[in-house]
């Protein structure tokens, strides 16, 4: 079994560099056989290929996807900088 | 008019999925804002068909729009092929150069690019050893050279940099230490000292802080949108 350390920054490198996702934020942690995904993104639409280019990058693990999607509502304040 | 409102935000990351799902939340910009500032990484993957969906987004807008490009912008090598889109959508994209624009009868200069990385001042890379280092941090020093020239010569009556990396470590408390060197440089803000800016805008750090100083007291907002949490952020300048 490959170290969870190699295998947890092998999934980060992937989920930055594959063109399916280039995400470069997403948090990688690994205990024993289970991946866990965090961070945020900007739409749902990456949500799913995120954890399918990290569960084809380290198989054999389960992947548990905690990636959330940014909420983009309009501002309720303005700062006033005198 | 005796203030400037300005809505900024940056890393939007707009990609063919989000067509038609960001532009409704600039409705009614133009009784909040009098432009719109957008710090970089306007796409994912950096294809003209993402920015083609930016431009969509952007377009005719009821304020003016000044955007520069992010590094996710720079990925799929098409920046020059992104840039004449959103101009062609009449949005000013700056690429270490300036725009002004006419608010109220009181002239604001924008100045700025997508700056670059390289570390704070007593913990940054230096242009020594082998050539990619050198070039690194040379990118940088050659930005902000520009930046200088570009707000040297900006005649306004309030000035602002626009740019996607970071001037300043304040705002970009919450990120990882170890990746700051690549989420900013110090000589963007030894640029911005050296001139009269009122306010620096940047993105670029996801997870960072709102709001920070330059050594020179300028303001310096981190408007990436997950740190606002929303479409656009609002800054008054008196």
């Amino acid at each position: 079994m490959d170290t969870p350390h190699y295998v947890a920054a092998r999934v980060q490198q992937a989920l930055a560099e594959d063109d399916r996702t280039n995400e470069l934020g997403i948090q990688v942690y690994v205990r024993g056989n289970q991946l866990f995904l965090r961070g945020q993104v900007t739409g749902d639409a990456q949500l799913d290929v995120l954890g399918q280019v990290a569960a084809e990058t380290a198989p054999g693990m389960t992947v548990h996807n905690e990636i959330t999607v940014v909420e983009v509502t309009k501002p309720e304040t303005e700062e006033h900088l005198g | 008019m005796d203030e400037i409102r300005i809505a900024a935000v940056a890393d939007i990351h707009l990609g063919e999925g989000m067509r038609g799902r960001f532009r409704p939340q600039l409705d009614g910009i133009e009784d909040r804002a009098d432009v719109l500032l957008v710090g970089g990484d306007l796409t994912r993957h950096g294809t003209l068909d993402e920015g083609q969906v930016v431009a969509h987004e952007l377009r005719d807008l009821p304020v003016p729009v000044i955007a520069v490009l992010g590094n996710h912008d720079y990925h799929s090598d098409q920046n020059i092929e992104i840039i004449e889109c959103l101009r062609d959508a009449g949005i000013s994209v700056l690429d270490d150069s300036s725009d002004v624009v006419s608010v109220g009868g009181m002239r604001l200069g924008v100045a700025g690019g997508k700056g670059f990385g390289g570390g704070f001042a007593g913990k940054c890379a230096s242009e020594f050893g082998e050539p990619e280092t050198k070039a690194f941090v040379r990118h940088t020093r050659e930005i902000a050279e520009r930046w200088r020239h570009a707000l040297k010569d900006l005649e306004a009556d309030k000035k602002v940099l626009l740019s996607h990396y970071s001037p300043v470590k304040e705002t970009l408390v919450g990120e990882p230490l170890e990746i700051y060197p690549f989420l900013g440089s110090y000589l963007l803000a030894e640029a911005a000292d050296a001139a009269e800016v009122d306010l620096i805008i940047h993105g670029h750090a996801h997870k960072g802080t709102e709001k920070g100083l330059t050594p020179g007291g300028i303001r310096v907002r981190n408007v990436a949108m997950p740190v606002i949490g929303a479409a656009y952020a609002l800054y008054c300048i008196a």
